[in-house]
């Protein structure tokens, strides 16, 4: 056999960083490979949030994070989904919830029941039949047992600044060597990493890079073939500002998304905290007109924190080359409008797991990692493009112009399947589900002309009393759920009970 | 509401019968009237007496009972398909309805195999399947009767008569208000403006008018082919087969498993069923002639035949698109590949369950034609690179067809599937399509494709520890076998064609 990797080194910082180093921990170095962390300075600051989606659960089970911790060390507040107000006209804010796949109500797809009793008369919106919805805007946090039929998950807001630590405390105390520094040269033969020099002249080798380090690709941006596909032309917004105001009381079980004139405001819950974040054009408005601006359109105060930073979309041509992998936003980077920033994280993660290199010397597994890399951020890119695209403010410059332009084709189709059938047609590789773009789609207005005709068989009485059982599975459901506070004391109140065992 | 879509089919084989089954049980006739023209002096094709699991989900779909089809169609189980010398003369494998190793493991399990291979280990990949090892020893139960996880790890299809299977659904299909015309179509009448199909004129000078036509007229493809002028994407230099024999032998063991035997010139099939066994032998007349085929087929049975050969001839490919204007193929009309791994009826299903949830208005909704279009295709192209994996990984000399099948470009999307495993034992998974991981692993392995190496979260486990694990659990696989019923008790207990009642409760108890 050819040589074995030996070495992996983690380049990066925060929590890609400790999401690498920690999965590869559990991973591959029962086998003998050493996983090394250079830390970078880290990009994050106090007012920094990371908004997570449920699926992060199923990464913290991977590398063993005891999610009590998260509660009580991250300012952690659980979150059902998020809330998009102002997007379209004078319609009332819908949620985007964190649902798994509904069950089907009399063989068929509920949303193909719920379209042709739209078109009947029936009056309750989409959302109501959602549990993730409905537990949102009950403020209830749905921790409901995994083996129900109906499901749902919650997210995650976090301290970034802690939950980074949380992670670097864990994966150090796991056995990982780690070193902090700056980078003070790469140096590459062809396409592949020979070492990377640190500043205080320091030569790190490795057969395996992994870039983490976020939208710097300290080490990916080096490499040849890994340009920047930029993605401007759909999406317009080019600078982000986070900032922090004051805790919301009682804590909302849900993100707030709110459309202003020139881009958009997340309100992100924390337990200390609200994170504010504004995403705009900056052709359209000045940072500081924008923070003048900024307390009245989060509807309250605002810290002194504010921090703007340029921001830039798009996906590398190639996120794997020679023996430099990138995961994150090394790879591809989006607005923080749905959330997809850590997911993308653990995604790349996880596949590079699944086509971790047989052997030093060739990486033929990098193309088929570009290309699921790729297929994730078209699918993530429309899913978020998709808002800008249905907005209805009508006579406002950047909106009419984010409706009007032609979008991909992979968006065009769903739009379209969606339109004439109430259909998602999914690709490979989709971190949002039929639920999720359901959601999106309705939410914004996007009504389906027809319906499977299948649900034509459904006796009429059948049909209501169908949509009824879910709307009273949900009630119950929701009612049996904890309050977010309840559910945050709760996680602090086991892990003590835990504790007070283990003594 | 509006009056109801008027629907017809050309064509009564399996596709048709098929079509005029799923459209007249799922649809209200609020929505649809379904009308079938076809003619009793036109054989059918009859393609696939064997199929694959994905037929259960139609059948249930369509509300039939699993027990009463098997009976009239004198049907038997199928827990995989048997190759025997494909990769090289004497190979023999079973690509297996069910995963290699236990439930929610496939994605590292072979990566363990081969490394304990690496360590000395003798043992084949199916020692780890369910269904193979059941298969091989001719035994059968349903898996949801008992609930571990072991005994979850197969599905299994059928092999049945796919003339009563048609017969069968005429009779559902007429019984739910589908309209028989016997007659053969004249000319096709089509819209001057918009080029739709309006209607069909009969020999007899009937005139069948209708919203939507659906084309089950096989290779002819009369409406999407022949009037619509659809054009044909021609597949046959990756799979050169272009004729077949089919012959029925007096019936045989009741082996829960089609056997494909390559050949000189192509392979030859074995289906047993309750009452005969069905064989054929695809070929390509580049390698072999007419009369030599169906004299080594012939030759080859291992029963008395019970009628002469039949020969069927094809062109693997499909329609540039399925559905054009107010038409929509199923079936052959649509496309054809060989029954190497028994997708044709597959393909029939798919065509129908994308069709219904996607059917048009009285107008042609463009946007549901484009989905339903993109859907085939993909179904048809990994299926075709599939079937070429087949061909493309032998290793036999002795014969000139083998010989081009290895030495043949195939297509990129086949080639760089078949490198990433040579070099790292990696399978692509994708969303849309028949064939998952363990289907291609089964291929790759049983055609002799040993991966230069393995992925290196298969070396956590200490050596030791890992081999007593895969004989432990291979131990463990084949008690299990030899807990379940020979496959044709179970056949006669459930659903013995000789049978007139359903099997009692004690009956079917162990």
């Amino acid at each position: 056999m050819t040589r074995r990797i030996q070495q992996v080194v983690v380049v990066g910082a925060d929590a890609p960083a400790w999401m690498a180093a920690a999965a590869l921990l559990r991973s591959v170095s029962g086998a003998g490979i050493r996983v090394r962390v250079v830390e970078l300075p880290t990009l994050l600051q106090p007012v920094d949030a990371y908004s997570a989606l449920p699926e992060l659960a199923g990464f913290h089970h991977r590398i063993g994070l005891d999610e009590d911790l998260l509660f009580s060390l991250c300012k952690a507040v659980p979150v059902a989904g998020r809330r998009f107000s102002n997007w379209s006209g004078a319609a009332p804010p819908f949620i985007h919830g964190y649902d798994r796949a509904p069950p089907p109500a009399a063989g068929l797809g509920f949303t193909q029941l719920w379209i042709k009793g739209r078109q009947n008369g029936l009056r309750t919106d989409f959302e109501n039949f959602s549990l993730a919805s409905v537990a949102a805007k009950a403020g209830r946090v749905p921790a409901a047992p995994k083996d129900a039929e109906l499901h749902a998950a919650f997210g995650y807001n976090l301290d970034a600044r802690a939950y980074s630590a949380l992670l670097r405390h864990g994966t150090m105390r796991g056995g990982v060597d780690s070193k902090a520094g700056t980078i003070a040269d790469v140096e590459i033969e062809g396409d592949r990493i020979v070492s990377v020099i640190l500043d205080d002249g320091e030569r790190v080798e490795a057969d395996l890079f992994v870039d983490a380090s976020g939208p710097r690709a300290a080490l990916i941006g080096r490499m040849p073939g890994a340009d920047v596909e930029s993605w401007r032309e759909w999406l317009p917004c080019d600078r982000m500002l986070v900032a922090s105001a004051k805790a919301l009381k009682p804590l909302p079980a849900f993100s707030q998304i709110s459309a202003f004139r020139h881009g958009w405001i997340g309100l992100f819950p924390l337990q200390d905290r609200t994170a504010v974040v504004a995403v705009y054009d900056g052709r359209e408005t000045s940072d500081q007109a924008l923070l003048e601006d900024l307390p009245a359109l989060a509807e309250m105060p605002i810290g002194g924190d504010a921090i703007v930073s340029d921001l830039s979309q798009g996906v590398r041509r190639r996120a794997w080359v020679g023996n430099c992998v990138a995961i994150g936003e090394s790879a591809f980077s989006l607005e923080p409008l749905d959330g997809a920033q850590l997911h993308i994280v653990h995604y790349c993660i996880s596949q590079l797991m699944t086509l971790f290199p047989v052997e030093a010397g060739a990486f033929p597994e990098a193309p088929l990692y570009d290309r699921i890399i790729r297929r994730l951020a078209f699918n993530l890119r429309d899913f978020q493009l998709a808002h800008y695209k249905l907005n209805r403010r009508f006579d406002m410059p950047f909106w009419d112009g984010c409706r009007d332009a032609p979008v991909p084709e992979t968006l065009q189709r769903k739009l379209d399947v969606f339109t004439a059938r109430g259909r998602v047609p999914l690709n490979d590789d989709e971190t949002f589900q039929e639920q999720d773009w359901e959601s999106l789609f309705i939410g914004h207005g996007l009504m389906p002309q027809s319906y499977d005709p299948r649900v034509d068989a459904i006796p009429e009485q059948e049909h209501i009393a169908q949509v009824q059982a879910r709307l009273n599975d949900i009630v119950g459901l929701v009612e049996a759920m904890p309050p977010v506070d309840a559910f945050i004391a709760g996680a602090d109140d086991q892990r003590g009970t835990e504790m007070t065992a283990l003594g | 509401m509006s009056e109801p879509l008027d629907i017809v089919i050309l064509g009564g084989g399996t596709a048709g019968w098929m079509a005029a089954t799923a459209l007249a049980s799922l649809i209200p006739p609020t929505r649809c009237r379904v009308r079938l023209v076809e003619s009793e002096e036109i054989g059918i094709v009859g393609v696939g007496e064997a199929t694959f699991p994905e037929i259960r989900n139609f059948n249930h779909a369509i509300g039939i009972d699993e027990a009463e089809m098997m009976r009239a169609t004198k049907a038997a189980f199928k827990l995989g398909i048997q190759f025997v010398d494909w990769g090289f003369k004497g190979s023999n494998y079973i690509h297996p309805f069910g995963v290699h190793g236990p439930v929610g493991m496939d994605h590292i399990f072979h990566h363990r195999w081969l490394r304990a291979r690496n360590l000395g280990l003798k043992s084949e990949l199916q020692d780890y399947s369910f269904a193979a090892q059941a298969a091989r020893d001719c035994r059968f139960e349903l898996p949801e009767t008992r609930s571990t996880a072991l005994d979850c790890a197969y599905t299994y299809a059928y092999h049945f008569d796919a003339g009563l299977y048609a017969v069968y659904l005429r009779g559902l299909a007429e019984r739910r208000g589908v309209v028989r015309t016997e007659g053969k179509v004249q000319d096709v009448v089509r819209d001057p403006e918009t080029g739709n199909i309006r209607s069909l004129l009969l020999e007899s000078g009937e005139t069948i008018s209708g919203d939507l036509f659906i084309d089950c007229s096989g290779f002819r493809s009369l409406l999407l082919g022949k009037a619509l002028g659809v054009g044909w994407e021609d597949w046959s230099k990756w799979l050169p087969c272009d004729r077949a024999f089919a012959v029925p032998s007096e019936p045989d063991e009741l082996s829960p498993y089609t056997r494909s035997t390559a050949m000189e010139a192509g392979w030859r099939w074995r289906i047993p069923l309750q009452h005969r066994t069905g064989n054929g032998y695809v070929f390509s007349t580049g390698f072999i002639d007419e009369d030599e085929a169906a004299a080594s087929l012939m030759r080859s049975l291992e029963t008395r035949a019970l009628a002469e050969p039949r020969m069927l001839k094809f062109q693997a490919g499909r329609r540039l698109v399925n559905w054009e204007k107010n038409c929509v193929a199923v079936g052959l009309a649509g496309g054809f590949l060989e029954p190497l791994e028994s997708t044709s009826i597959y393909l029939i299903q798919v065509a129908i369950m994308q069709l219904v949830p996607l059917l048009p208005g009285k107008i042609v909704d463009p946007r549901l034609r484009d989905e339903f279009n993109r859907l085939i295709d993909l179904q048809y192209e990994r299926i075709r690179d599939f079937l070429i994996l087949h061909y493309k990984l032998n290793t036999r000399e002795d014969a000139e067809i083998w010989r081009y099948a290895a030495a043949m470009d195939v297509p990129e999307s086949l080639t760089r599937k078949i490198e990433l495993f040579r070099h790292s034992a990696i399978i692509e998974r994708y969303r849309d399509g028949l064939f998952p991981p363990t289907s291609w692993l089964s291929v790759f392995i049983g055609q002799g494709l040993i991966p230069e190496s393995y992925s290196p979260l298969a070396d956590t486990m200490p050596g030791e520890s890992l081999i007593s694990h895969l004989d432990a659990f291979h131990a463990d696989l084949l008690d299990r076998v030899e807990e379940m019923r020979r496959h044709n008790r179970f056949i006669d207990l459930y659903c013995g064609a000789e049978r007139s009642t359903a099997p009692t409760a004690t009956e079917m108890r162990l």
